[in-house]
């Protein structure tokens, strides 16, 4: 105790943060489960920081041939660059690296699926709603940054399948109208496979795009401490009050205890579940190919998309546009357009200018349920269609038409998805169950005569 | 220690704990001990050789049971009632805005007075930083070259020997029927990646090409195209022989190869390119020419040309 006491004096004397540590020890934080997804995002990445900076001391960003003399022994004698080598050392060769390495993988997939999923609570609750525009669009930043750190990551060991990914992509930026090439060659450094991509995706993957990364993740989390976390409705909860546990030492417990389990999560995934073996699928060679060849789930999509285009190229003034140009580059902009500017694109429909701090229910708002659940459906049938090679051996049909029923489902299903979504929510919502009230009921009472007669009792909570 | 702390204790140690917190405490120190008992198996994996499997379940083992004996100690203290804190304003308020409208203002008033100099001088200042900003932009320009034509091109001219991987000539009539190889122009970097191309053999009689395009045909059997796909440029490494297509594995489309490489199936919009092919008097495949087309997908800059040697 006194150890607290004299620590607590020293730091005040020097730094006169008590009243503000105070303040901040005894802030109340509400419970629900799913406030909890953006916590395990933030403790996948901690894992990504602590396992990346370790793999940083044994990678060698460099695309120079050098011949393998390690101990694998079906690479041995064959040239590769210098990266692809570094990642085999780092996997054969140093102790607990390929553990390293795997852990560090699967938390980018862990970290980018619990930031989307974490989005979609956000967005299905309203919670971006004033005032949370600004940490809305953070948000999305922060989605894209993950993408391009996974992106980035995933192409640096110089291995067969990253290298196809590197291609298409560079494609892509050729594919942009009036400064594609220009682009892709300065991107690039010359016409694909310049030697110099390597270096240059290995600074966006451990300087630029953390560093952009970390300071909106801090942004994000001053944003939200200044305007508390928002709340749903329930017993004594209003617009004006927040009702939780406090940060000491209830949510720390939880948190810490969260962070623990996570890593744990991840170490063992990274311990037992292979992911990503370069070696089996060999170094980048300009004219081999695997198939079928996957991307990462939060590419899937983009894959997808490009799997799924028909074959629409054209010419403007003599100039041509490419067929990726629709699914790379438009669909891609619309999408995450809308999204961005989401919270301004929903007060257009409903003029809604007032302050929220309690959360809607998915049914709250059929509309803007609907459309996310239309928006879900597209990427789901995206990231389906990224696969579309493996679900035609799957399921015995013949990639052709596996293409033609979702590019259908890719069509026709938004529609389909939302009308039910909507249909769903106005029914629930007049069907009155309220998950944070307890049920109403009925009362059984016994009337004067001897006879029974029910009673609706009122619901517990008042808004 | 002071006495105020020792009574504390006391007064702690007093109060008898109940079923479930002495069942909370059991769980936590098994819970800990199995992370120390992992943590130490951790330091002998590791110093008796390292074996992945294993430190990845003693990692978690050690990591999971920290995690989950914190959550259940926490637990008697998450059984504490919700408390309720007032969600005040975080605006300063309108007064105090205008405040600092007005202050701002007023300082800068100076600056602004005489509304034509003004508007001068703020539109300079714009060009200034526009000015800087755009030279700011040019040091980015050293990051790579001009496109110029190299798009445009490949390493092929007339007369360059066709080779295979190993760099060693193919022999005409050697390759058997519906066989295909991944070809390169004779002493060109295989890395450099526009110039590889599939030669395949397919029957004779079966290609339906213009006169133009069975020039580069010797003996109406031997056809090689771009490997490059013209959609999103990987090689279009499938070859199915049943239907004489070639199909690219990144994204499926399906060009048909007696057609001169048109796409049937799939997102790419235009043929594979063709490499005009001839033999030389040894025998051996030479090109006449560079590829039909630009090579690979399309971009801005591409311009139409047509077969140039």
């Amino acid at each position: 105790m006194s150890m607290v006491r004299r620590s607590v004096q020293y730091l005040d004397e020097r730094l006169g943060t008590a009243s503000f540590a105070r303040k901040t020890l005894r802030k109340v934080f509400p419970d629900h489960w799913s406030f909890l997804l953006g916590e395990i995002a933030l403790f996948a990445l901690v894992v990504l920081v602590f396992t990346g900076v370790f793999l940083t001391f044994f990678y060698t960003p460099d695309a120079r041939p050098t011949i393998y003399q390690g101990p694998y022994e079906p690479m041995q004698g064959k040239e590769v660059s210098a990266a692809y080598e570094s990642v085999l050392r780092l996997s054969f060769q140093v102790r607990s690296g390929l553990l390293m390495r795997q852990v560090h993988h699967w938390a980018a997939l862990v970290f980018v699926a619990a930031v989307v999923v974490h989005l979609c609570r956000i967005f299905f609750t309203g919670a971006f709603r004033r005032p949370r525009e600004v940490n809305w669009l953070v948000g999305v930043a922060l989605l894209l940054l993950a993408m391009g750190e996974g992106f980035t990551g995933y192409s640096l060991p110089d291995d067969l399948l990253s290298g196809i990914g590197l291609r298409i992509f560079y494609s892509v930026v050729l594919a942009i109208p009036l400064v594609g090439s220009w682009a892709a060659y300065l991107l690039f450094g010359g016409e694909f496979p310049a030697p110099d991509i390597i270096s240059r995706l290995f600074v966006f993957h451990v300087m630029l795009l953390p560093a952009l990364l970390l300071g909106l993740v801090g942004l994000h989390l001053v944003i939200l401490v200044l305007q508390k976390h928002t709340q749903f409705p329930g017993r004594g909860r209003t617009e004006r009050n927040v009702v939780g546990k406090r940060l000491w030492p209830q949510q720390t417990f939880k948190s810490v205890g969260l962070l623990f389990v996570t890593t744990a999560m991840l170490a063992a995934l990274g311990g037992l579940a292979q992911i990503n073996p370069i070696w089996q699928y060999g170094p980048y060679v300009p004219f081999n190919v695997t198939s079928p060849a996957q991307p990462d789930w939060y590419i899937g999509w983009l894959d997808g998309a490009l799997r799924l285009a028909g074959p629409w190229s054209f010419d403007v003034f003599g100039f041509p546009v490419s067929e990726m140009f629709w699914p790379a580059i438009l669909f891609p902009g619309i999408a995450f357009g809308t999204l961005t500017l989401w919270p301004w694109i929903e007060r257009r429909f409903n003029r809604d200018q007032a302050e929220h701090h309690l959360l809607d229910r998915p049914r709250d708002a059929p509309l803007r349920s609907a459309v996310g659940m239309a928006g879900l459906w597209v990427f789901f049938v995206m990231f389906l269609e990224g696969g579309n090679d493996i679900l035609a051996v799957m399921l015995n049909v013949s990639v052709e038409n596996i293409t033609r029923i979702l590019q259908a489902a890719f069509v026709v299903g938004p529609f389909v998805v939302g009308a039910a979504t909507y249909a769903i929510c106005r029914s629930l919502r007049k069907s009155q169950i309220h998950p944070a009230r307890a049920t109403a009921g009925v009362e059984l009472r016994r009337t004067a005569s001897g006879g029974y007669e029910t009673v609706p009792l009122e619901p517990t909570s008042s808004e | 220690m002071d006495d105020e702390d020792q009574q504390h204790r006391q007064a702690e140690g007093d109060e008898p704990l109940s079923l479930e917190q002495r069942r909370a405490a059991r769980l936590t120190a098994i819970c800990f001990v199995v992370a120390i008992l992992a943590g130490v198996a951790l330091f002998v994996v590791y110093f008796t050789g390292g074996q992945t499997q294993l430190e990845g379940i003693l990692f978690a083992l050690a990591l999971g049971g920290l995690g989950i004996g914190i959550v259940i100690w926490g637990e008697q203290l998450l059984a504490a009632h919700e408390v309720e804190e007032d969600r005040h304003e975080f605006t300063v308020g309108e007064e105090s805005r205008l405040a600092l409208v007005e202050s701002f203002e007023e300082e800068t008033g100076p600056l602004l007075r005489h509304g034509a100099r003004r508007s001068f001088l703020v539109r300079l200042l714009g060009g200034a930083a526009g000015a800087l900003g755009l030279a700011l932009l040019l040091p980015a320009l050293s990051l790579g070259p001009s496109p110029g034509r190299g798009l445009a091109h490949t390493s092929w001219r007339k007369g360059r020997r066709v080779v295979g991987e190993d760099g060693k000539p193919i022999v005409f009539d050697s390759l058997p029927e519906d066989g295909f190889l991944t070809v390169f122009p004779e002493g060109a970097d295989v890395n450099r990646a526009d110039s590889q191309a599939l030669l395949i053999r397919v029957p004779n009689g079966l290609l339906e090409l213009s006169e133009e395009q069975l020039a580069g045909v010797p003996g109406g059997t031997h056809v090689a195209y771009s490997k490059i796909c013209s959609h999103a440029g990987c090689p279009v490494g499938l070859y199915r022989a049943a239907t004489r297509s070639l199909i690219c594995p990144c994204h499926q489309s399906q060009f048909d190869v007696l057609r001169g490489c048109k796409p049937y199936f799939g997102p790419a919009a235009r043929p594979l390119p063709q490499l005009p092919l001839g033999v030389d008097r040894d025998g051996n495949l030479v090109a006449l020419g560079d590829f039909s087309g630009p090579v690979g997908p399309a971009f801005w800059h591409r311009v139409k040309r047509g077969r140039s040697s």
